[in-house]
């Protein structure tokens, strides 16, 4: 499959102190891509570094096979879209107001607001002024603004942050939605269960480096110890070994109606995180 | 270096609006019209009088409300996303320029009615306003660009608001400290002599020399903000 960003030994040092240092990573068209770490991890400078915000020390950018100086150009600023975590909105001007300026500078028709706004659950709140909005609803104008022109690469800066657990739903639908219409997303976040649930790929970001990509199943495969956790009728839970001396055991307890539930005891991309990096998420 | 009408055209709409709502940096536009309808109550005649009140207008709504509304978008950080927008260099710095030069030419217009100022050639004065209006945009630009807020603009625009309103008292100093003789080149200045030339019955060509200078202000400005600009577009 054609990559869409294809990033090289990249680096970026501000003063004395390093951003990021020997990325290397390819995000192939259509898929979701996410870049994971902590506050301070390198996400946004990478962000930056791929939407022409920021010139790298050394290494490479290329975003659609071009090199990221490339994207000052208008007609590839078309084709991206980025969401950053600062909002970026004009908060005396309403919704509609903020959406119709973006419809026009992309050359988009104005019936679009109405679609994206739909979207991000803001339908009904268009009229409203930027600035009396909360900061969960500002974070959906600015996705919102972000989708307006359907770009084909979507750079998304930690897009639910601020969002509650229902709308962050409802973006997340939105998000697969545009993605099954060809849109590959390039995601930074700190939250893993977001992560798990969107994500192809995911990178593990820390200290500027990279220190894991696969899938999320791979990881987990990969990290899992392979036992069981059993809950029994007597609110006891006991861990199985993998193996036959593990089926043995769990044959008898089915055998004599003690099974409550049986989970697997796969790590979760948070836990597999700190397994890698000794660092928490925050 | 190409321009879009309608990108253009959706920035000054869109800075129409929040102009208008801005009543901190919108209600200065009104302080050059009043004074102007002192002045010409007042009876005062003079070409100087009335380039003060003029030059008053470049610098307190070209430069000053160019200067906020540039830094407004800084604060807010909304100019980085005209600048990832397709917007180019041009329909940028065209959006935001046009508001500001619009509402100078009417400010002029009104403060000189007012004031009761009536040029002798009003074709050369016309062009010479326009000409001048363009300076005054691209420095407040280029301030607005270095303010990190509203609040350091309109600090940072002051000396540029002492020095062009009020920067031809100098020249009743000149004779007796001729260092200040570089002063008498600043455009300011050199809109004065053209309009004082034009009342004494001067055609264009004998203010040739005026318009080059003028004009030469306006593109080392402009040249300097479109820099500044692209500098600003990567951090």
């Amino acid at each position: 499959m054609e990559n869409i960003i294809e990033v090289s030994s990249l680096a970026k040092v501000f003063g004395n102190q390093t951003a990021i240092e020997s990325v290397d990573f390819r995000v192939k068209k259509g898929e979701i891509f996410g870049f994971l770490g902590p506050s301070g991890s390198g996400k946004t400078t990478t962000i930056k570094i791929l939407t022409g915000q920021l010139t790298p020390t050394s290494g490479t950018a290329k975003v659609f096979g071009e090199s990221v100086s490339q994207l000052k150009n208008s007609e590839y600023r078309k084709r991206f879209g980025v969401l950053t975590d600062n909002s970026g909105l004009y908060g005396r001007l309403s919704i509609y107001d903020n959406l119709k300026l973006y419809c026009d500078l992309y050359d988009v028709p104005l019936s679009k607001i109405d679609e994206v706004l739909d979207a991000v659950n803001l339908k009904q709140e268009k009229s409203k002024k930027v600035s009396t909005l909360s900061k969960g609803m500002t974070q959906r104008v600015t996705l919102a603004r972000a989708l307006i022109h359907e770009p084909e690469l979507l750079f998304l800066d930690e897009p639910t942050s601020a969002l509650d657990p229902t709308n962050s739903l409802h973006i997340h639908d939105g998000l697969r939605a545009l993605n099954e219409k060809g849109t590959t997303i390039f995601l930074t976040t700190h939250d893993m269960q977001e992560a798990e649930t969107l994500c192809d790929r995911v990178a593990f970001l820390n200290n500027g480096k990279i220190q894991l990509l696969d899938t999320p199943d791979k990881l987990r495969k990969s990290y899992s110890d392979s036992t069981i956790t059993v809950e029994l009728t007597n609110e006891e839970k006991v861990i199985l070994p993998a193996g036959s001396e593990g089926a043995n055991q769990l044959f008898n307890y089915m055998n004599t109606n003690q099974v409550v539930t049986i989970h697997s005891n796969e790590l979760t991309l948070g836990e597999i995180f700190v397994q890698v990096t000794g660092r928490k998420l925050a | 270096m190409m321009i879009s009408w309608k990108r253009v055209n959706a920035i000054l709409q869109k800075d129409f609006k929040d102009f208008s709502r801005n009543l901190a940096v919108s209600s200065v536009i009104f302080v050059p019209i009043i004074l102007g309808a002192f002045y010409g109550r007042m009876g005062v005649e003079s070409i100087e009088t009335h380039f003060l009140l003029i030059n008053m207008t470049f610098a307190m709504v070209a430069a000053f409300v160019q200067c906020c509304l540039i830094a407004e978008e800084k604060e807010k950080n909304t100019l980085r996303g005209l600048m990832l927008s397709p917007a180019s260099t041009a329909d940028i710095l065209g959006g935001k320029s046009l508001l500001t030069f619009i509402m100078t030419m009417v400010v002029v217009f009104f403060t000189a009615f007012l004031a009761e100022y009536k040029p002798a050639n009003i074709a050369i004065i016309t062009l010479a306003v326009i000409l001048s209006s363009f300076f005054y945009i691209a420095l407040g630009t280029m301030l607005g660009l270095y303010s990190k807020s509203v609040l350091e603009a309109s600090v940072i625009v002051m000396p540029v608001i002492i020095v062009f309103s009020l920067g031809s008292f100098i020249t009743l100093v000149v004779e007796k400290y001729p260092i200040l003789q570089v002063v008498t080149y600043l455009p300011n200045i050199q809109l004065i002599d053209l309009a004082t030339k034009v009342e004494a019955g001067a055609g264009f060509g004998d203010v040739l020399v005026e318009f080059a200078i003028i004009l030469g202000w306006v593109i080392a400005a402009v040249i300097l903000t479109v820099i500044i600009f692209r500098k600003r577009m990567v951090d």
